[in-house]
């Protein structure tokens, strides 16, 4: 009789430990750490603190690992809403579906691949707005995600919407910067919304984004970026590192996760200087190429791939 | 004065000349730029010439005119935009000014439905390459020499002897003719120009559509009838524009004959101007003179 509370204490700790992150020690506050890592790896910043460039992927997972349950409700508190609005003037702004009957068999319906939209909220507005205004019932969204406890929850949230089950909607898990199951020049348009700031190498994702995608087909972002105006900037700066990491100390439990949220806002570049990445990888910008929200607090960056005229 | 300013070698004009030489914006005529790059004070990273976009021609857009300066372009869209636009214009005469003419021109030039993206005002951009390509229409009809030969001989006038004046209308109604084709749809498309979004630019398109309208005719003014005449033929014709979408006639005699009447109506009010001042000018006169008369040390 002895062996059960042996057997409980176990039980206990094997629910307490659901995730056990990879690396044991994450300090945000300074940059020491706990294992030491070989000098001549590539570096790379996690928030504000510098990380070997193998770590960063791990460390992204386990952050949101910890903030997939609460995501939704974090999110609304953050922005005071706002991020609705965002969301929904992008999928407007991209206008997904097409309202013509389609000539070839090429036009029927859109291949849309969402990147790091593991909880489904920017595929089902698309997939809303192609089926209720433009009629379209062949669109077909790809959700991607690196971070499976993202994926599940996008997954739960589907199960509420009409494409629950339907070839219309897809999750994958995968790495944005390497997708060997995505075939050269598949998809039509490819979105990553508050997801681009995580990744360890964003232009190697900017020249995948390149490759998967038809010639004219339109890559778009929306990120947060760099304020214009200093007197919003001022306020914007002391919510971010005041009020954000004690809502999500109080709200999901986890401040360190929310500090690396807004550290990576801080590190993410301008709008100029992304608009330059997203040429670098060969796309034509329309126009000014990107479109400020909210004075510049997240915005959205489009670069179509260019027609090769044989 | 620019002229002046490239005649004379840089010692002989005198420091405090060259400010005003560069403040020259009476005579500034611009046309629409849809690259809008904005400064900031972060450097950006130059892109390699193969990707870079036509910023190169608004660096040489300047404060001032010239008639030594190259004309700018009629617009400033790409390549791709151009081929998507051009396509799209075959289609508005059946569905409007609207998104499905912008898809149909995409699908026609070889992209796909989502590449309507790569235009950033949607429909508005359709309206603006319209107006931007028809002016430039009309310049390439005047340049080649036919049209004034043509304006003449309905008057049975040889083309020397056409006023300032004539070849004005003139230009006016060949201008308004272009639209024929989408006279029914061209309501929408004023609708979509009067959003207040879209008025900046709308403005400006028509500036530079009296301007041109001007320019060719030979107009030389540099005074304040440089400003008078520009909102005058602005305004005839966005009048006329309004006039031409409710005109039964085939021909479009009926806003022939409006225009006709708005350029009266035009003389008429420059006629009751001129008068209006010399009267003021005679009573101020007949004032100082009847003041000075008086003893009064004016």
């Amino acid at each position: 009789m002895s062996s059960r509370p042996a057997w409980r204490a176990l039980h206990y700790s094997a629910k307490r430990r659901a995730f056990q992150p990879p690396t044991p020690y994450r300090c945000f506050s300074c940059t020491t750490r706990a294992q030491s890592k070989p000098e001549d790896e590539r570096m790379t910043h996690f928030g504000f603190t510098n990380v070997p460039e193998s770590e960063k992927e791990t460390r992204v997972g386990a952050v949101f690992s910890s903030v997939a349950a609460s995501y939704d409700r974090m999110n609304d508190l953050m922005s005071l809403g706002i991020h609705r609005l965002w969301k929904d003037h992008f999928v407007r702004s991209l206008n997904p579906g097409s309202c013509l009957p389609a000539m070839t068999a090429d036009q029927r319906g859109w291949n849309i691949l969402d990147i790091a939209g593991g909880t489904g909220d920017i595929a089902f507005r698309m997939l809303d707005h192609a089926s209720n205004i433009n009629h379209d019932m062949e669109t077909r969204v790809t959700i991607s995600d690196i971070n499976a406890a993202m994926l599940a929850e996008g997954r739960k949230r589907s199960l509420d919407t009409p494409y629950y089950n339907t070839n219309r909607l897809d999750f994958v898990e995968a790495n944005a910067e390497h997708m060997p199951h995505i075939p050269d020049a598949s998809v039509d348009l490819y979105t990553v919304v508050f997801g681009i700031r995580n990744f360890t190498d964003k232009q190697a994702a900017l020249n995948e984004a390149f490759r998967v995608l038809k010639p004219g087909g339109v890559f778009a972002c929306m990120e947060f970026s760099k304020v214009d105006n200093p007197v919003l900037d001022g306020i914007y700066k002391r919510w971010n590192f005041s009020a954000i990491p004690l809502i999500g100390q109080v709200v999901a439990g986890d401040r360190d996760s929310y500090q690396y949220l807004v550290e990576s806002i801080e590190r993410f570049p301008s709008q100029e200087e992304f608009r330059g990445m997203i040429q670098k990888a060969g796309f034509m910008i329309p126009g000014q190429g990107f479109e400020n929200l909210t004075g510049g607090i997240a915005a959205i960056h489009k670069g179509i791939k260019p027609i090769v005229k044989a | 004065m620019a002229h002046l300013a490239r005649t004379l070698p840089r010692r002989a004009l005198p420091t405090r000349i060259t400010p005003y030489l560069r403040q020259t914006q009476a005579l500034s005529t611009s046309t629409i730029q849809p690259t809008f790059v904005r400064t900031r004070r972060t450097p950006t990273p130059t892109p390699t010439p193969a990707q870079c976009q036509p910023k190169t021609l608004l660096s040489q857009a300047r404060a001032y005119h010239s008639a030594l300066h190259p004309r700018l372009p009629d617009h400033e869209y790409t390549n791709s935009q151009t081929a998507i636009l051009t396509a799209a214009l075959d289609h508005v005469p059946a569905h409007g000014f609207t998104s499905t003419a912008l898809t149909l021109g995409a699908r026609d030039a070889g992209f796909l439905d989502v590449s309507v993206q790569l235009l950033p005002r949607g429909e508005f951009d359709l309206i603006l390459f319209w107006l931007a390509s028809r002016r430039g229409l009309l310049r390439g009809k005047v340049e080649e020499g036919g049209l004034f030969r043509r304006i003449a001989a309905e008057k049975g006038k040889d083309v020397y002897e056409l006023g300032v004046e004539e070849r004005v209308r003139g230009l006016l109604l060949e201008r308004l003719r272009m639209n024929d084709e989408v006279r029914h749809v061209w309501q929408d498309a004023l609708a979509q120009m009067s959003l207040l979004a879209n008025i900046p630019l709308s403005l400006t398109e028509l500036h530079a559509l009296a301007s041109d309208i001007l320019t060719l005719s030979g107009d030389t003014a540099v005074d304040a009838a440089w400003y008078t005449r520009r909102v005058a033929v602005s305004a005839i014709y966005a009048s006329a524009e309004v006039v031409m979408t409710r005109d039964p006639t085939p021909d479009l005699s009926e806003t022939a004959a409006f225009v006709e009447r708005r350029f009266e109506d035009r003389q008429a009010i420059a006629d009751k101007l001129t008068g209006i001042g010399q009267c003021a000018g005679f009573g101020w006169n007949t004032a100082v003179g009847l003041g000075r008369s008086w003893g009064l040390k004016i």
